[in-house]
């Protein structure tokens, strides 16, 4: 026991504390309290305190680094594990302790502290009250620290099994509104599974039972499937490969179908960030420029769009007779242009900054975002763009039989646009183009070396991320069919570029992966949708210490961020000592 | 007779340093031209004016009957000057082969449209690409061309050097610029390094300017060296003339070595 | 191998039209053209008076003062760190806002105005300390584990960091904007030279200065300046020369979060409002006013900071009132990222820093 009882376990357990009391004092605890993971039995913003003092185990238990010239004492997993747990409980029952204690001493703590409500102690007290709260997380904090300390314990497979069955678990509980209208669409009933927003006990134990059963027995026949898959001919795994591809692509097709309006909508948004992605990943992730305005071109998309479309545009309005009945021309006539009128734009901005380093293109791309977000808002250039009463009526793309406003067929759209994005980002990567953006990234100076005209590169990538940027502009103006300044915040940058991050820059698949997570999530959970930023730049810095590379890393990005190590750096050719 | 680079009367100052002293230089077709000098007599320098990464303060430079002052590196690439770097700059994270294809960048001009639409004509090109990086990689016999799918950052360090090569190779250039090349290595490979320059002058018809400061290795392969010190060419000749040069031995040992009566 | 392909000087030639300049060199015309034309256009009009313009200039000066003291952060953690630390407006408006519940409590029962100067003091050490202790753990958490990460990486981090600590505020205290309590002996002017100014503008002013004196000093004079300066050299010489490194970027760090706290009860003074993305526009701007003045140069810090503002506060009026742009302090915005934008095509060296060599 002494063993377990070192400073790192108790730092882990501080650190387990600090955590759980953030997640309180920001105000997700209680908001999450709001969604049932298994109704009528454990709420989201309880097993949020559970992970938390549970993960501080797992964490506090990891086997310590051999340290050169020590015998590892390795004290008892589980024990370590609970001494960590019980720190964390005690740390995040005292504060509660002294907040209660604060208030009915009549200080006016939600004054200060806006998240200090009796809906947050309640929940964090487990309903016992302010002593009997802080004595059950610190035994909480204990029993669950020992739990997961004594998963150490077990074999590898178990734990990969009890790990895979949460993690289940909490997926089910949460993809409630995806699923649920899954069933729905597909005339299933879904009161069994799902019932109030959350799962039903037996919705629960069945996820259970089935993912924990499954998993021990796919991962026991592991050695066997990798050997069968490793001496496979080669054109056998090719035809399961695009097997899959197929299968993926007619499941994207089929999809609105099964899922209903809602999700399709909902979808169609995703959709719309995994367009912008896959543009800002050319500037991004192929040239490596980091482009913190990418709205800017969004904008000029949408806007380009409504004068061109509207009739309510200036391009259309005569004397006398304020609106005319349709727009200067329609919405695929008018995408050529848009698209074009973007790409000059892209090369008007970009040609006087590109040659900056990366953190003054940050800063300057940025400048031009807000620049434009308050050219569109200002008063002075209303008269063309709408100003604050933003342009309106801009119609749907035509033709009108295809009705392409409904939730459905804006999804095919969305679609459409976002298989030729992906298509041209896809052969770009795999070409002389492609390598010559690497070799940039890399290092500016050889690959000029190499005869490559950098700069010219960047504005290549630069203007083709401006084309796509606006696609997405031209489809969000149909879709809606208003146009207000608001929409074209940095926010809007930012969200896209979290979702690159997060899917793995330079990374096809993983600029879906990174949408469907970073804007399907909050769409359909509201409880995140309130946390949305706070969650992203957590994201964000998570990402770059862990994972640089992202969820589904493109190999090539994958070395570059972990060859450091065998770099000799990159640095301009002053090597002035010969 | 017109040389095929000839630098006439070029200097170059950083701040208060003269780093290239009213230099003139040249070097013919099919010769091998060594550099030497102590440190920060401003050989690197030299070969950063010519490839265009500095541009001189004043002087002129010709190539193949072209100006190379104003251009920018990648044009002067393209005129057919290559170089390699004194510390190995590699694309790490591209494989053996990817780095030699990038050597041929500037023989090729698949665009945007050729990537998108992948013709016959860019299909040709991409071959092409691969068989001229292939055959640049087969010029070091079996150290290379086993590994194209390696990481160029897994390579030992020796094979990085010949990558680096390789890839200067690829560019399809008249003129090499090696900067150090036999710097790190042993003596086993420093005799290697002295046969494949030989080669690749005789099999591949480069002409070949090095710096160095490993003499057997300069009095190994050079036809003519000329000598640096304090951005000044200080003398300039066949090897053993140059090393009974005077001012070349003071520059290297200093003023009082000399003066040592044996 | 196939003999090299030489390129004919005709496509050498062509591929030297410099398209860039061009539209650089039209760019800078027509802005000068712009702005030259604009002002004399307002100066014309005479729509405002000297006293006007006095005021305006004032207000400028008085705002540069605050974002000049910003800058300085930002300075000198690039100068330490070769970074831009994005997240450094979170830093300022965390100090702040915290100190706002002291004042609050302050005001509430009276102690405020009774004794200004004790609770000023104590208003203003809140949020300097707040500040510094956030800008510490933000380098020990998210900057510390990235140092030697290619550029791209800790750029990202301090985005990522920068919405994280404004949401995270906005968790803690709320969504609403807070109005700091009135200090009395803050209200009024005085009169100086004939002109009738803000007492508050004069103040902050003072104080700016003050605290950049005494940051001057401490760079130039104390060892931990020096150490400052050393590792913003050569990190591993410094290293060699046994200055403990890591407490040289948590000591930059704290200084830099330190006077952001004291430019936050600054602004405050001026503003008299917090709320959870007060960071952001000051923090762009400093850093705008950092790059202004030469990034890595104290100095130029504040040099930049007070042209920013000035030139901010003036420059939609001047510029654009005659020109017939309506509303033209709507644009603001655009003349300060105007300005960030100008400078870095033009001037990336800022107007005291050297001019960046010619891209190698």
């Amino acid at each position: 026991m002494r063993a377990a009882l070192t400073g790192d376990n108790v730092r882990a357990g501080l650190i387990g504390g600090v955590v759980v009391l953030y997640l309180a004092l920001v105000g997700m605890i209680e908001r999450f309290q709001d969604r049932d993971v298994i109704t009528g039995v454990i709420g989201l913003g309880t097993l949020l305190i559970l992970i938390g003092l549970a993960g501080t185990g797992y964490m506090a238990s990891r086997p310590p680094k051999p340290r050169s010239g020590q015998e590892p004492v390795s004290a008892n997993p589980a024990l370590k594990g609970l001494v960590a747990g019980a720190v964390a409980g005690a740390l995040t029952g005292g504060v509660i302790l002294v907040l209660e204690l604060l208030i009915s001493a009549g200080a006016d703590v939600r004054s200060v502290l806006a998240s200090v409500t009796p809906g947050m102690l309640s929940t964090l007290e487990f309903g016992l009250g302010s002593f009997g709260g802080a004595a059950i997380l610190v035994a909480l904090g204990a029993a669950l620290g020992a739990g997961t300390g004594a998963l150490r314990l077990l074999s590898d497979h178990a734990r990969d099994t009890v790990t895979f069955t949460v993690t289940s678990l909490l997926l089910m509980s949460l993809l409630e509104p995806i699923l649920g209208a899954v069933l729905d669409g597909l005339g299933l009933p879904e009161r069994w599974l799902y019932q109030g927003g959350g799962l039903t006990v037996l919705g629960a134990i069945l996820t259970v039972v089935i993912a924990g059963t499954a998993r021990w027995f796919w991962k026991q026949r592991e050695p066997q499937r990798k050997e069968a898959v490793a001496s496979m001919p080669a054109d056998r795994r090719s035809l399961y490969r695009k097997l899959a591809v197929f299968a993926a692509v007619a499941l994207l097709v089929v999809l609105p179908w099964i899922v209903g309006s809602f999700i399709s909508d909902v979808l169609g948004t995703v959709g719309l960030y995994v367009l912008l992605g896959l543009g800002l990943n050319i500037v991004v992730g192929y040239a490596g420029l980091l482009d913190l305005g990418y709205v800017a071109f969004f904008a000029v998309g949408a806007y380009a769009t409504g004068i061109l479309t509207s009739p309510a545009s200036y391009l259309v309005r005569e004397e006398g007779q304020l609106f005319a009945e349709k727009g200067f021309t329609n919405f695929w006539v008018a995408l050529p242009f848009v698209v074009i009128i973007a790409i000059i734009i892209g090369v008007l901005i970009g040609a006087p900054v590109l040659r900056l380093r990366g953190d003054y293109l940050a800063i300057v791309t940025l400048g031009f975002g807000e620049i434009i977000r308050t050219l569109v808002l200002s008063d002075w250039l209303s008269p063309y763009l709408g100003g604050a009463q933003g342009l309106l009526r801009v119609p749907p793309a035509p033709p009108d039989a295809l009705d392409l406003r409904a939730p459905q067929n804006v999804y095919y759209l969305i679609l459409v646009f976002c298989g030729i994005a992906a298509f041209v980002a896809w052969r770009l990567s795999d070409s002389r183009v492609g390598r010559a953006w690497a070799a940039m990234r890399e290092d500016e100076s050889v690959a000029e070396a190499m005869g490559i005209s950098v700069i010219r590169y960047k504005l290549l990538a630069f203007a083709m991320g401006a084309g796509v940027g606006s696609l997405g502009g031209v489809f969000f103006a149909a879709k809606i069919g208003s146009i207000f300044p608001n929409s074209f915040g940095l926010l809007v940058s930012i969200n896209v570029l979290s979702v690159i991050i997060l899917g793995g820059l330079g990374s096809i698949p993983g600029v879906i992966v990174g949408s469907a997570v970073l804007v399907g999530l909050p769409e359909l959970l509201r409880e995140f949708a309130e946390f949305r930023l706070l969650i992203y730049g957590a994201i964000l810095v998570a990402i770059m210490i862990l994972r640089p590379e992202g969820l589904v890393p493109n190999k090539r990005r994958q070395r570059e961020l972990h060859a450091r190590e065998f770099e000799l750096g990159a640095t301009a050719p002053d090597e002035a000592t010969a | 007779m017109s040389h095929l680079l000839e630098l006439e009367g070029v200097s170059k100052r950083f701040g208060g340093v003269r780093a290239v002293d009213d230099v003139d230089f040249y070097a013919d077709q099919g010769e091998i031209v060594g550099v030497i000098g102590p440190n920060g007599a401003g050989k690197t320098t030299l070969f950063n004016i010519v490839t265009g990464f500095y541009s001189p303060d004043a002087g002129k430079i010709t190539f193949d009957g072209h100006n190379l002052v104003g251009l920018k590196p990648n044009q002067i690439t393209k005129v057919g000057i290559a170089r390699t770097f004194q510390a190995v700059r590699l694309f790490g994270a591209m494989t053996v082969l990817e780095n030699a294809m990038v050597g041929q960048h500037p023989r090729t001009k698949a665009g945007v449209f050729g990537a998108l639409l992948h013709g016959s004509s860019t299909k040709a090109e991409e071959e092409r690409v691969q068989a001229e990086a292939g055959a640049a990689l087969d010029f070091f016999g079996d150290r290379l061309s086993p590994r194209l799918n390696s990481l160029a950052s897994e390579l030992a360090y020796a094979d990085r050097r010949r990558l680096e090569i390789a890839r200067a190779m690829a560019t399809e250039p008249k003129l090499l610029l090696l900067d150090e090349p036999a710097a790190g290595m042993n003596p086993a490979e420093k005799d290697g390094l002295i046969e494949l320059i030989g080669r690749l002058r005789d099999q591949k018809g480069y002409s070949i300017v090095l710096i160095e400061h490993d003499m057997p290795v300069i009095s190994g392969v050079s036809d003519r060296v000329v000598a640096l010190d304090y951005g000044k060419k200080i003398a300039e000749g066949t090897y053993d003339q140059v090393a009974a040069n005077q001012q070349v031995i003071e520059a290297y040992l200093g003023k009082s070595a000399t003066q040592e009566t044996p | 191998m196939t003999t090299p392909k030489t390129s004919s000087s005709r496509r050498l030639r062509f591929e030297r039209l410099p398209l860039r300049r061009i539209i650089l060199i039209s760019l800078s015309i027509a802005i000068v053209y712009g702005v030259v034309a604009g002002s004399a256009a307002t100066i014309r009009l005479g729509t405002y008076t000297a006293a006007d313009w006095r005021t305006l200039v004032i207000n400028g000066i008085a705002r540069g003062s605050v974002y000049a003291l910003i800058a300085i952060g930002y300075t000198l953690v690039y100068g330490i760190l070769f970074m831009i630390n994005f997240a450094h407006g979170e830093v300022f408006m965390a100090g702040a806002y915290t100190a706002f519940f002291v004042a609050v409590a302050f005001g509430g029962s009276g102690y405020l105005n009774e004794h200004p100067l004790i609770s000023i003091a104590a208003i203003l050490i809140v949020s300097m300390v707040t500040s510094t202790l956030v800008a510490i753990i933000l380098e020990r958490v998210a900057y510390r584990p990235l140092r030697g990460a290619p550029r791209l990486v800790p750029l990202i981090t301090a985005i990522g960091a920068s919405f994280f600590l404004q949401y995270t505020f906005r968790g803690l205290y709320g969504a609403q904007a807070r109005a700091y309590p009135t200090i009395n002996i803050l209200e009024g002017t005085w009169t100086i030279f004939g002109a009738s100014i803000l007492r508050k503008q004069v103040i902050v002013i003072v104080a700016a200065v003050l605290l950049w004196v005494a940051l001057f000093a401490f760079v130039a004079k104390t060892r931990t300046g020096r150490s400052m300066r050393a590792v913003g050299e050569d990190r591993e010489i410094a290293a060699l020369m046994g200055i403990n490194v890591d407490r040289t970027i948590v000591a930059t760090f704290a200084i830099g979060g330190a006077l952001a706290g004291a430019a936050g009860i600054l602004y405050v003074f001026l503003f008299n409002q917090v709320i959870f993305t007060m960071g952001f526009f000051p923090g762009i701007k400093a850093f705008t006013a950092a790059v202004l003045g030469g990034i890595g140069s104290v100095t130029g810090a504040a040099m930049g900071g007070l042209l920013l503002g000035v030139l901010e506060a003036v420059g939609p009026n001047l510029f654009l009132t005659g020109a017939e742009v309506p509303s033209p302090n709507q644009l603001q915005p655009v003349v300060a990222f105007g300005i960030l934008v100008l400078v870095l095509i033009f001037l990336p060296g800022g107007f005291l820093g050297a001019p960046e060599e010619k891209r190698a």
